[in-house]
């Protein structure tokens, strides 16, 4: 069976507009976690988030966007889409083959515009501009009909591991031939509705969030997105191979609605089955991008669900101490950051980690490190119970 | 593609327990409400708390999986328990953003359909919801194919669900979809305005590769984004060449829209006059993910090989062996299903 591999790379997230600024700030161990200064909302000084910038008439100007009803959602995601189609380098008819997937995961789509949303449900006459934007399908809509892109369109939502699952459907579509290229990735922004929801579960933290530690307390929410090119290795001769998708998996913890069980049941069953797709034992992951929200819950069962599948867990760190918990973005800027260790071979810095959490007695890697990588994996765990693991492999 | 082996449906016409088309239930309101059961399936706990998606939802789903052992779930829904949304979403404007409680916000995510299924049943297995609009349920239907193809001995629980409520309605409604004069259900095709009937529902099927026992067969499957009435009648026409052989029934996705009509008029005219023409709006009402609806009801027709006078647009063939399902959403997403029947 012919590999897939990744032949374009786009990316925004808190610490870059770019594939290349998104390496330099992992390699100076840059957080992008700040107070808010272009969002409205009460936490906007109370606690730290992942956010970006720029806003949304700078973005729409430097996209061209002039069709109304374009949320930042939309936005963030065409930034890093644009940059993915001219890495790879796509001609208009290639995008507009009956062959060419376009697959998005997301989990706030327009919610992002909460006061229009609660206007236009609640109050409003006449509909705003925003009428139809509201829900996850709209990233895509607005994309393929931009883009004119003739393959199979989705939208996948699996919470905080929605867009692990579009990389993995896309090289799925590939592999069972309903696409020749697939366009994967993931978008979400910041929104009230997210903010709001996650603190309600009292899981955010008002400091600097810290993955791994044992005095972690909560995780930051974030913004950003990323998309990745797919195809077959014998479709990509003569174009720049960053790595292989060679695993993937998703099952369900089957055990609470927004934290994860004891045995971390769901975890170890992903990062179990894509090992299996990969045909990897486990020895093989030279190193773990760990889902690492920073939460009570997230940390410890993960931490537990690595031990039991790992004879010996390999480096692990979370880069949601860089960029903040980005959401439906996580699983899609988490594997271009896997993408980057092992093109360049490295790994960066799990920041602000102190000390080991007792019962696991883990350490995730504190400082950048030159390592030599063959594999390595993403997880990406969501409410729902929904569990996700990626492996990339060197090409 | 697949089998189809059992499926459940809840919907504004009697589906979830005795099945009874015979006669239109007509409808109040210009509202294509689902008529819900009474859920023996479903934790009272849980179920008291869930929204109505969440609950027609888990609903269909726990009727199927009382008999069945499924390899994963997969659910789609363009709008998953919106009406939880935006009542949290409400809180944080009312609330100026103070201490709210987490249940509507959990409970609202997209996810929450296949979460709930999967923790009730502690299923470990596949997990995934597609929410693409008018193709949620189409990517489902794709993904399950893939999964079948990766592994050929599983089973899998698939559906579509969307709920209409009363913000979700509006919002809907003032992006002017719907009608805002009176229109009996009946008469659903017989205006010339812009705009449909709302509706809701929640279709779920048990799929999987064993021809043995099943009630119907999904063999091909395509989906097409254009607003060109040209370039969706050509792809059916490619689909045709794809899938040969005589349509029996084309059942397709009319909604009344006036501005709609032309994909409908644009793909009818592909078929023969050996071909039954029918509709299906009129009882179910619009929404993303009522394909799933119509894939129920083909399985229906296969198996009791009639339809009631009341779906019927034009009459033709008697037996009803394949079934031609065309669905619009909006029209932006267009889709195309064969369904078969099992020999």
């Amino acid at each position: 069976m012919s590999k897939i591999v990744v032949t374009g790379i786009g990316i925004i997230s808190p610490i870059g507009n770019s594939v290349a600024e998104n390496r330099a700030a992992l390699q100076a161990g840059k957080s992008g976690l700040t107070s808010l200064e272009l969002f409205a909302t009460r936490y906007a000084t109370l606690l730290k988030f992942g956010e970006i910038k720029i806003t949304n008439e700078d973005f729409k100007q430097q996209l061209g966007v002039t069709t109304k009803g374009v949320t930042r959602t939309t936005l963030l995601a065409l930034y890093a889409f644009v940059q993915a189609i001219e890495d790879r380098g796509f001609t208009n008819e290639e995008l507009q083959s009956s062959d060419t997937a376009l697959i998005n995961g997301n989990t706030i789509g327009g919610m992002s515009e909460s006061e229009n949303l609660y206007l236009d449900a609640n109050k409003n006459e006449v509909g705003s501009e925003y009428i139809s934007s509201y829900n996850l399908g709209t990233v895509n809509m607005y994309i393929q009909q931009r883009y004119k892109i003739g393959g199979v369109v989705n939208t996948f939502n699996t919470a905080c591991s929605s867009s692990a699952n579009a990389i993995a459907y896309g090289a799925r579509l590939i592999k069972n031939g309903f696409a020749k290229r697939a366009i994967v990735g993931g978008t979400d922004s910041l929104a009230k509705f997210t903010i709001n929801g996650f603190n309600s579960l009292g899981i955010l933290s008002s400091s600097l969030c810290k993955p791994f530690d044992a005095e972690r307390s909560g995780l930051n929410l974030g913004e950003g997105a990323a998309f990745l090119v797919l195809e077959k290795e014998e479709d990509a001769k003569g174009k720049k191979i960053y790595a292989e998708v060679s695993g993937w998996a998703n099952t369900n913890d089957a055990f609470h609605p927004s934290s994860l069980s004891d045995n971390g049941d769901g975890p170890y069953l992903a990062m179990k089955e894509a090992l299996e797709i990969a045909k990897l034992k486990p020895e093989k992951i030279g190193f773990v991008n760990a889902h690492g929200t920073a939460t009570e819950n997230n940390d410890e069962k993960e931490s537990v669900a690595m031990k039991r599948l790992f004879e010996k867990v390999p480096a692990f760190a979370s880069t949601k101490s860089n960029t903040g918990h980005t959401l439906g973005a996580a699983g899609a800027i988490e594997a271009v950051f896997c993408i980057l260790n092992l093109m360049h071979q490295e790994v960066y810095a799990n920041l602000r980690f102190e000390k080991t959490i007792e019962t696991t007695g883990l350490t995730p890697v504190t400082e950048y490190t030159k390592m030599n990588l063959e594999h390595v994996m993403s997880n990406s765990f969501g409410f729902g119970g929904n569990c996700s693991s990626l492996i990339f492999s060197k090409v | 593609m697949f089998y189809i082996h059992q499926s459940s449906c809840i919907s504004h016409q009697p589906t979830f327990n005795e099945v009874d088309l015979e006669d239109l239930k007509p409808i109040e309101n210009n509202l294509v409400h689902a008529i819900e059961p009474k859920y023996e399936n479903v934790p009272l706990g849980q179920l008291r708390r869930m929204g109505r998606a969440l609950r027609m939802g888990v609903g269909t789903c726990m009727k199927l999986l009382g008999t069945n052992k499924v390899d994963g779930l997969l659910i789609g829904t363009a709008n998953g328990g919106i009406e939880d949304s935006i009542m949290f979403l409400n809180q944080i404007h009312d609330y100026e953003e103070g201490r709210l409680t987490p249940t509507a916000f959990v409970q609202s995510t997209y996810n929450a359909i296949a979460g709930m299924v999967g923790m009730i049943t502690v299923n470990h297995g596949y997990n995934a919801t597609h929410v693409h609009r008018g193709h949620a349920f189409e990517n489902v239907a794709l993904d399950a194919a893939m999964l079948l193809k990766e592994n050929p001995d599983n089973c899998y629980l698939i559906g579509g669900v969307d709920e209409i409520s009363v913000k979700n309605h509006r919002l809907v409604s003032l992006a002017g979809w719907y009608r805002h004069d009176n229109v009996s259900n009946a008469d659903l095709y017989k205006g010339i305005a812009p705009g449909t009937l709302p509706g809701e529902g929640s279709a779920m099927f048990i799929v999987n590769n064993k021809s043995d026992n099943a009630k119907a067969k999904l063999t091909s499957l395509r989906m097409v984004n254009s607003f060109d009435e040209n370039v969706v009648k050509e792809q059916l026409n490619l689909f045709l060449k794809d899938n040969p052989g005589k349509i029996d029934l084309f059942l397709q996705g009319e909604n009344g829209d006036n501005r709609l009509l032309k994909y409908y008029t644009a793909c009818e005219g592909l078929m023969t006059n050996e071909t039954t023409a029918a509709r299906f709006k009129h009882a179910f009402g619009e929404f993303q993910t009522v394909s799933a609806l119509a894939v129920w009801l083909a399985n229906y027709v296969l198996q009791n090989q009639k339809l009631p006078e009341h779906f019927i647009k034009k009459n033709s063939t008697t037996e009803f062996k394949r079934i031609l399902i065309y669905n619009n959403y909006q029209g932006a997403q267009h889709s195309f299903m064969l369904v078969e029947r099992v020999k």
